[in-house]
């Protein structure tokens, strides 16, 4: 008999992956085991959203989350304790999916040396501009079997 | 006994879990105002005089700090308290020197909430 291989030993050791799963399992899902590392190749989003608030300091620090618009409604009923098939408005998606955005950004300001204020999230259907940015990581999670893009960007 | 506290954050889906939470954490029967920034927090706490504050600190309009030091200028010392998402060292001294109670950071959980709130409300 063979166990099943487990990169959870190494992927948890993520920080940017702790504090999301600190945020999902106290804040999103009542409960830990919902959001992993996405296995497997990078994931297409479909009708996406980005989410992302900056961190001023010596560097600018982005930190940008990607979501398609179907999970990004999830994350707001799951947020705001609505029913399964409620409606999702545009005001409470941006303010749902901005706040996580917000929450993962306060967490790395944590542990960026020196950091500055922290700007208040932009959602949008536009990837912001990060052409002149030096990407300091880029992952996925899955949650509930959806791809979650997390990145983090040094802006020059 | 009557507990009036003043909830201010920007995000609306922030202000209901703070809310919900509380709630989970055994303070049903506080009776909770709502505020949207730190200016507008300004003006509920001079009009209905809370018990207790709760605060974001990164808001538009007038911050949580600024709220907090607003508020201390005027000789206003309503029991003060921030949640928010950043908990490092730097900004839970600035908390704690502009007479802030404590700091909780999110994410949390209702028992962070009970465990932090309760030896301030006993």
């Amino acid at each position: 008999m063979t166990s099943a291989a487990t990169w959870e030993p190494l992927t948890g050791m993520d920080p940017v992956m702790t504090i999301a799963q600190d945020l999902f399992t106290t804040m999103i899902d009542g409960e830990p085991g919902h959001l992993s590392p996405w296995l497997g190749d990078t994931p297409v989003l479909e009708d996406p959203r980005y989410a992302w608030v900056d961190v001023d300091g010596p560097v600018v620090t982005r930190v940008m989350l990607m979501a398609g618009r179907a999970t990004g409604e999830n994350l707001t009923r799951a947020l705001l304790a609505m029913d399964a098939d409620e409606p999702v408005s545009d005001a409470d998606f941006a303010d749902a999916v901005g706040e996580i955005a917000n929450v993962v950004g306060g967490n790395v300001k944590s542990l960026v040396t020196n950091p500055g204020a922290l700007s208040l999230p932009v959602v949008g259907r536009d990837e912001p501009d990060n052409s002149s940015a030096m990407r300091i990581m880029a992952t996925y999670f899955g949650w509930k079997g959806a791809p979650l893009g997390v990145s983090l960007w040094a802006l020059t | 006994m009557d507990m009036k506290v003043v909830v201010a954050d920007d995000s609306r889906v922030m202000r209901q879990i703070v809310i919900r939470t509380l709630r989970q954490a055994g303070y049903d029967w506080w009776e909770i105002e709502e505020a949207e920034n730190g200016a507008d927090a300004l003006t509920k706490i001079r009009e209905i005089q809370p018990d207790f504050v709760l605060s974001d600190w990164n808001m538009p309009e007038m911050t949580g700090i600024e709220l907090l030091r607003n508020l201390r200028g005027e000789g206003n010392q309503t029991p003060f308290a921030f949640v928010t998402s950043e908990g490092s060292e730097s900004m839970r001294s600035q908390a704690e020197q502009a007479g802030a109670l404590f700091l909780i950071s999110k994410p949390f959980t209702a028992d962070v909430f009970r465990d932090t709130i309760d030896p301030f409300i006993a």
